[in-house]
């Protein structure tokens, strides 16, 4: 943007309002590199770069139905798995009764990463961040009552995807429900595990092969289903820009429609039935004209490879508001950023929307949590007038140039992800990971020296404590209910049918039969999850992830104002006292692979001065108190989010006493419920950080703790 | 040195001594525990038989706040290597700490325990290099998982470079080494190198005989093969593997080419997938000009295999040519006297350390030398006299 003068006469108004401040300082530029002006006129409209056109009509801009929300708003899709699917099936009922339109399944860790709840290394993962399922029998449960003929079905599956599709379509059929007539969306984009998420279970090859067998079975036999939902959600909860999350959504977008025209499908059978899912943060605008953007660059997109049917330019998307968004600290003010967030999603036109509940950041919904996020669209949808006019926004001088910036900067990721042949290989390299952690370290940098406000968080802070009621689960009674199910699954099915066929899917896996196909027949024989995937893992492997991270990006933006030159001088009175560096092994355990808040405290305690070691992804608390010994750290950081903290912290207490290793001390962060610390200091946990934790204020506590 | 500790150290009786002085032995036994001052002529015969390694100021100056350990200190560490010997890692971790640590009491303690360990003959200390990405922890991964296999126990020390700037390290070794850092029969110690390679290099040698005497028989040394680590750490191994990857020479890899001449093993990683044709390219022009290469070992020469650590290719080959080279090497001798030829190498190293310790943290600060440095900058005086001015006060004394 040049800096030319804006409108002359506003101009010398504007600087006689600003006195002696400079008009020059309010241009800014974005995390993003955007650069942002003032004041927008009809002048930049003249700029912009891309096509607005019309809703319902190429290059969808506006959005990919001409009537949006005032024929039909958009479907109120609240995200839930309650451990067990006997009470998810209760959560559901009990929000459809209440306006929920869709229903959208959260799987527990152990489900997602193959393993059936009986096997030793998911202690601690049954039951946690969502619904535990090992064969068709949960399945059954969990759809007890809700006809699926009607009722569309979101599944937030990657992994496991082949097994738990599988029971899903054979639970559907034992239900009355053929195949054809199924709704809904599963997830299966798996190149964003690789990226940012770590919910993988095979190697990248065979994991894109089995998202080819699924867009190619559903395209054929499931017409209304869609078969895939590309997602950048997870990478702007990994610390992602709205550039980057667009940017590497359409490519690995692009990746999959290769992959699938590959496979010898055509581009009309499957493009159309291909959703996407956003983020949406607090960048209100940002977020509006990414959506616009996103829907732009796809029809771009989808054209190279030459559709005949227009509905395969138009990109559909869910979204749901911003899990990072939300604080530990004043806990409220969560219901605020959702109500803007949800805003900025429904002017971006979303098709669905999940509202996160306030208190997520604590622990998972409650109830009542449940319904205010539920009644938040409720109100935007049936209070406002929003939904009375198509696409609000366009024309907006700020929005479409806004757009406009988005589309070339993100084109400029893209064609790095091109030039160097695609996403696979750019994910093998490691590229968008890198430069995910690198705008992760950033923020961090920022919010830590108050560059970026949150209310409550680190300005206006509350003075006195509230008192939330939270969601507790008990997540070895989960376990002890899933085992006993499976131990009755197992005696009382044929085990030479279930035999039979894990050699059928071993057999499938190794020649290029349709895997999705045989295993909705064994799932009917009563296979379970975890075998079904131990048979594919006999042909494909378990992937390992080597762990990379980055260095001096958070000192390099973080401001000194003191707090660096206290923890300069406290560690070289560390130095001097114990002849070496603070130690820190920061560790993951479990099957949760959300690593954002482990990788940021590694690099930014390091770039703070610290030696800090990291502990591979899916650690077991064993080997984690092994590893902390062997390296003689002196302090272990248990990074959580999915609840695991109540099983996996007692473990790792008694493995490092076992060990006569209880000088080791133990720190907690992540998403803990207030109501847990009691329960983690008695244990002999030194200290628990939660959401929103200043970094800097932290490493000085744990300087002095040690 | 203090006198007392010169005639224990080359066993010689205080009236052998005092004979040679001419001297009675109770008058030497009243210089030795300080109850009199020898005189200037008596000083001189000492400052002579001794070679210099006790002059004057060992009488006149009390001895030092003394690095000697107390009995309890002493006894932790006995038990200390007791337990290294049963296997309990966390005493064996505890003790790579004191070898790395700083502080003064530390060292004391590392250098005590040192002194009670065992010389292991029969464990091989292999050295590992390449530039980052050539896939160093995923081949020890799968190699030291079937040397596990095999029978062996497994130790890897890997060097991770600090940031400069900061000092603080990420050390994510274990996250590439998933088998082998769960399985009881390994011990993984990434190590910050704090910007001091020489410094790591002794400490690292240090750590070896540590987990030697825990009854580790294979150990790996990783280093980043960009700098002069490599160096101090050929020293300190039995066999050298360098790795490298497909295509370019090796300045296109950024390795250096003195570290591909000290290489037993050209290792060419990753030669699978659509790298397999290219990889073998690689490995007939390093065969090729591996000939050329005046061979550092006098009894074998080095050899390039081709591996893949995902599909578990050459594995078995490179096993093969390690236990030829050290069946070999064992068999002529050249084995164990490379092992004596590095300890005196370590000597020589240790000492140039002291010295730049010492000069760093010691010599710099000293009034007189700041004054002499003034002087020259001011142009008062010339370099060349200044150096040999301060040089001659090292030579002197240091307390």
């Amino acid at each position: 943007m040049d800096r030319k003068k804006l409108y002359k006469g506003w101009e010398e108004q504007a600087s006689k309002e600003l006195r002696d401040k400079n008009l020059e300082d309010h241009f800014w530029e974005t995390p993003e590199g955007i650069k942002v002006k003032p004041l927008y006129t009809e002048d930049d409209l003249q700029k912009i770069s891309h096509e607005i056109g019309m809703p319902g009509l190429p290059p969808f801009t506006r959005g990919p139905r001409a009537t949006m929300y005032t024929n039909r708003p958009w479907t109120i899709r609240q995200y839930a798995g309650f451990s067990t699917a006997e009470e998810s099936n209760k959560f559901y009922k009990e929000g459809l009764k209440n306006g929920v339109m869709g229903l959208s399944v959260a799987f527990d860790l152990a489900t997602h990463r193959g393993y059936d709840s009986d096997h030793p290394r998911v202690v601690a993962d049954v039951g946690n961040a969502g619904v535990a399922i090992d064969s068709i029998e949960d399945m059954n449960l969990l759809f007890d009552g809700i006809p699926l003929d009607q009722m569309s079905v979101s599944m937030t599956m990657n992994g496991a995807v082949i097994p738990v599709l599988a029971s899903f379509i054979a639970s559907g059929e034992e239900q009355g429900c053929p195949r054809e007539k199924l709704t809904g969306t599963i997830q299966n984009d798996i190149l964003k595990e690789f990226m940012v998420r770590n919910t993988f279970i095979f190697p990248p090859k065979p994991s894109m092969r089995i998202v080819a067998d699924i867009i190619e079975y559903t395209s054929k036999k499931m017409p209304k289903f869609n078969s895939i939902s590309i997602s950048g959600y997870h990478m702007q909860e990994a610390g992602a820009n709205q550039v980057q999350e667009l940017a590497y959504t359409l490519a690995d977008g692009k990746e999959y429609i290769k992959s699938a025209l590959e496979r010898g499908l055509n581009i009309d059978e499957f493009a159309p039935r291909l959703s996407f899912f956003w983020s949406i943060g607090m960048n209100f605008f940002m977020e509006i004209a990414k959506m616009r953007a996103a829907r732009y660059m796809w029809s771009k997109i989808v054209k190279e490879f030459k559709p005949k049917n227009d509905r395969s330019l138009a990109l559909r998307t869910h979204c749901q508001t911003s899990g990072v968004s939300l604080m530990e600290q004043d806990a409220y003010n969560n219901i605020v950023r959702t109500t803007i967030e949800a805003m900025a999603a429904v002017m971006g036109g979303t098709q669905s929307l999940h509202t996160n509940s306030f208190d997520e950041a604590l622990a998972l919904p409650t109830k009542f949590s449940a319904r205010i996020a539920r009644n938040t669209q409720l109100i935007i949808s049936e209070e406002t007038g929003i939904c009375n006019v198509i696409d609000p926004m366009a024309g907006s001088y700020y929005v479409e140039s806004l757009t406009s910036s988005i589309v070339e900067e993100s084109q400029k990721l893209i064609s790095e992800i091109d030039e160097v042949g695609g996403m696979v290989k750019a994910i093998e390299m490691g590229i968008p990971k890198m430069r995910i952690e690198e705008s992760s370290a950033k923020r961090q940098a920022r919010v830590d020296s108050n560059e970026e406000t949150i209310v409550g968080v680190n300005k206006y802070k509350p003075t006195e404590k509230q008192e939330i009621n939270i969601l507790s689960i008990d997540n070895e009674e989960v376990r002890k209910k899933q085992v006993s199910r499976l131990q009755k699954l197992k005696n009382s099915r044929d085990n030479k049918i279930v035999e039979s066929f894990i050699e059928k899917i071993k057999n499938a896996a190794s020649s290029d039969g349709n895997l999705l196909e045989i295993c909705i027949e064994a799932s009917k024989n009563r296979c379970t999850v975890g075998e079904m995937t131990s048979a594919m893992e006999s042909v494909f492997g378990r992937h390992n992830l080597s762990t990379k991270t980055i260095s001096g990006v958070y000192k390099n933006t973080v401001k000194n104002d003191g707090k660096i030159d206290i923890i300069d001088n406290e560690l070289s009175k560390f130095v001097n006292k114990k002849g070496r560096r603070p130690r820190m092994l920061v560790v993951k355990m479990g099957q949760g692979g959300h690593d954002r808040g482990a990788k940021l405290i590694a690099t930014a305690f390091s770039d703070l001065g610290f030696d800090v070691d990291i502990g591979p992804l899916f650690q077991t608390p064993e080997e984690a108190a092994k590893q902390a010994i062997e390296n003689d750290a002196h302090v272990i950081g248990v990074s959580t989010l999915a609840a695991g903290h109540k099983t996996l912290v007692p473990l790792l207490m008694e493995s490092l006493k076992n060990n006569e290793a209880s000088y080791i001390k133990v720190i907690c962060g992540g998403v803990i419920p207030p109501d847990d610390y009691p329960f983690l200091y008695d244990l002999g946990v030194s200290k628990v950080f939660g959401p929103g934790t200043n970094i800097q204020e932290a490493a000085i506590e744990i300087i002095n703790l040690l | 040195m203090k006198l007392k500790s010169y005639l224990k150290l080359f066993k010689i009786s205080n009236i052998d001594f005092s004979k040679e002085i001419g001297i009675s032995s109770v008058s030497l036994s009243r210089y030795i525990s300080g109850e009199r001052l020898p005189e200037k002529k008596i000083l001189n015969k000492i400052f002579k038989l001794t070679d210099g390694l006790v002059d004057a100021n060992d009488f006149f100056l009390s001895s030092s706040p003394s690095q000697d350990l107390s009995e309890i200190h002493k006894e932790e560490i006995k038990k200390m290597v007791l337990n290294i010997r049963e296997g309990k890692l966390k005493d064996l971790a505890k003790a790579i700490t004191l070898v790395e640590s700083s502080l003064k009491l530390h060292n004391a303690q590392a250098d005590f325990l040192l002194s009670k360990l065992k010389q292991h003959k029969n464990s091989l200390r292999v050295g590992i290099t390449g530039v980052p990405g050539v896939g160093k922890s995923t081949f020890i991964e799968t190699f030291g998982m079937s040397l596990i296999d095999l029978g062996f126990k497994v130790a890897v020390l890997a060097i991770d470079p600090s940031s400069k700037r900061t000092g603080g390290s990420i050390l994510g070794d274990k996250t590439r080494m998933m088998k082998l850092s769960v399985n009881k029969n390994a011990f993984i110690r990434p190590s910050p190198s704090q910007g001091n390679l020489g410094g790591v290099a002794k400490k690292t040698s240090e750590s070896i005989r540590c987990l030697e005497e825990a009854g580790f028989n294979i150990i790996f040394i990783e280093t980043m093969g960009v700098g002069q680590a490599e160096t101090t750490v050929y020293d300190m191994v039995d066999i050298f593997l360098v790795l490298l990857l497909p295509s370019g020479g090796d300045e296109l890899q950024g390795i250096k080419k003195g570290i591909i001449e000290m290489a037993d093993v050209i290792i060419i990683n990753k030669a699978d997938g659509n790298l397999k044709n290219t990889a073998e390219i690689t490995m007939l022009e390093y065969k090729n000009a591996q000939n050329m290469i005046s061979n550092i070992r006098e009894d074998i020469s080095p050899e390039v295999f081709l591996c893949s650590s995902t599909e578990s290719i050459g594995i078995t080959k490179i096993w093969k040519f390690i236990k030829k080279f050290e069946k070999i090497r064992r068999d002529s001798g050249s084995f164990y006297k490379t092992r004596i030829q590095q300890q005196t190498k370590a000597i020589w190293r240790n000492i140039i350390l002291q010295s730049q310790d010492y000069i760093e943290n010691n010599l710099k600060y000293k009034d007189s030398v700041k004054k002499i440095i003034k002087d020259v900058e001011k142009n008062n005086f010339d370099v060349n006299n200044a150096s040999k001015i301060i040089f001659d006060s090292i030579l002197k004394r240091n307390t």
